[in-house]
């Protein structure tokens, strides 16, 4: 817990006293951040096979006589796929590597995904990983408007 | 021809391309021309005027992609999203789309000699029907011309095409004219509104934004993006060459994976055709099941019916489709 406090400290560096570290929990014995954070890996897969699969799904439901062809829009067709399911859509990618592609990467879901690239996920510093976080704040969305 | 700028490329320019011309080129490029709003707020101009100094700007950038040999061309033009805008900023952008589409039926001539093919592509039905029929005509006059291609996604956003094509394969089931298990990727590539266009080697995106805005999400999936930061009124000739830099710098990574996409395409094809075969052999009786000479033709057999299939579903959405433009032409006639 010491550890972390005083890793904050040197990385936030110069910017630390910008920054009032408050803690979820006042409790001084558990002063670190309370976040739980949930890791999902996803593979090629995921992306353009998960909307064949859920159109097959569905096809075989027209089959059947369940389901008519006209039921099927946009938010139907995003109930049924499965390999971003209890996420919401990713705000944010940071993409490693040079290659200037999302390589597959769950299609449907990055529609307002906002792409910040960085060269390597190998020695990453912690300025590259914040400065793509501040690029990624000073994105301006209009959502079409 | 106002939709392509007339004129050639300055010496330096003609010096620069036929430099880049020596590496890998793009055959087909996108483009998100956004920063006219922006552009027009920075000139102390009103927005229309973002708007139309974007149009000429798009004419200016055809006429580069050509002379690059750049044959394919896919804009957007208009998102579904850019319908919650003010009723006068929406009307102003119709308005421009009307005169725009009027002056390309003007100069069918130009078209012609040129060999363009005029696409639109989006929710049709939800533009005023006088565009519509603008529209329905121009792709109509040019489907057959096919030196160059320009592809306008107007009232378009990616979901509701990837969407619309799950619905037309549905609809193939419906009419006995497919099996829930002839949808693959390969079928889904083939219902989208692009199905006649490879897909984009780049994509640009102008104006500094990094994302994709609902634009061809499927079809890019393997494309090199370039995310520039000049607003779309501005854009030269050298942010082009930049763009196609960047292509090339990326090409051989990309077309690796590309590869090992379809190979694993292919892989799944084949692994689902032999899960139906032995599905169907079980259903003969256990007897053949493991006659491998059986399980061979059988195989055959069933991906012959399935291209059949396939091809005759093809025809009908095609059909559909034309027979859709047909009637919105016999309404203004």
């Amino acid at each position: 817990m010491d550890e972390i406090l005083k890793q904050q400290q040197e990385l936030l560096g110069l910017d630390c006293s910008k920054y009032a570290v408050e803690f979820a929990n006042q409790d001084k014995t558990d002063q670190v951040l309370n976040c739980q954070s949930t890791l999902k890996v996803l593979s090629p897969e995921d992306g353009k096979a998960d909307i064949v699969r859920a159109a097959q799904n569905f096809c075989q439901l027209v089959a059947q006589q369940q389901r008519k062809c006209t039921d099927l829009d946009v938010n139907v067709l995003d109930s049924l796929l499965s390999s971003n399911k209890g996420f919401p859509d990713p705000d944010l990618i940071l993409k490693f590597g040079p290659v200037d592609s999302t390589l597959g990467f769950l299609p449907w879901h990055i529609r307002l995904t906002e792409i910040i690239s960085l060269p390597s996920h190998l020695n990453i510093s912690y300025e590259d990983f914040f400065s793509a976080l501040h690029h990624y704040a000073a994105c301006e969305q209009r959502c079409g408007k | 021809m106002s939709w392509i700028k007339e004129g050639e490329l300055t010496i330096i320019e003609r010096f620069c391309a036929n430099i880049i011309k020596a590496g890998p080129m793009p055959k087909h490029v996108a483009f998100i021309m956004d920063g006219n709003r922006r552009y027009a707020q920075k000139c102390h101009v009103k927005r229309q005027q973002g708007h139309s100094e974007g149009f000429d700007k798009l004419a200016q950038t055809l006429r580069w992609c050509l002379n690059l040999d750049i044959r394919e061309v896919t804009v957007y033009a208009f998102s579904i999203e850019n319908f919650k805008r003010s009723k006068e900023e929406v009307d102003g952008l119709m308005e421009l789309a009307r005169q725009k589409f009027s002056r390309l039926l003007e100069e069918q001539e130009n078209l012609k000699k040129h060999g363009v093919c005029i696409r639109v592509l989006g929710d049709l039905p939800l533009l005023p029907l006088d565009i519509q029929e603008l529209i329905a005509q121009a792709v109509l006059a040019t489907r057959n011309y096919n030196k160059c291609f320009l592809n306008v996604c107007f009232a378009y956003t990616s979901r509701h095409e990837i969407s619309n094509a799950v619905r037309e394969m549905a609809w193939g089931v419906e009419q006995g004219l497919l099996e829930p298990s002839d949808v693959s990727e390969s079928l889904l590539d083939k219902c989208l509104y692009t199905n006649n266009s490879p897909n984009p080697d780049l994509l640009i995106r102008t104006s500094g934004e990094v994302r994709l805005s609902d634009f061809l999400l499927w079809q890019t999936s393997h494309s090199c993006l370039v995310f520039q930061s000049v607003l779309w009124p501005e854009y030269s000739f050298w942010n082009l060459c930049e763009a196609v830099l960047r292509f090339q710098v990326n090409h051989s990574d990309l077309q690796k994976a590309r590869d090992l996409h379809m190979k694993e395409r292919k892989r799944q094809q084949l692994e689902s055709d032999q899960a139906y075969v032995t599905n169907k052999l079980q259903q003969e009786g256990s007897a053949c099941h493991g006659d491998s000479q059986r399980r061979w033709t059988l195989l055959q057999k069933c991906t012959a019916l399935r291209e059949e299939r396939i091809q005759g579903f093809l025809q009908a959405l095609e059909n559909k489709r034309m027979d859709f433009l047909e009637r919105l032409c016999t309404v203004s006639a």
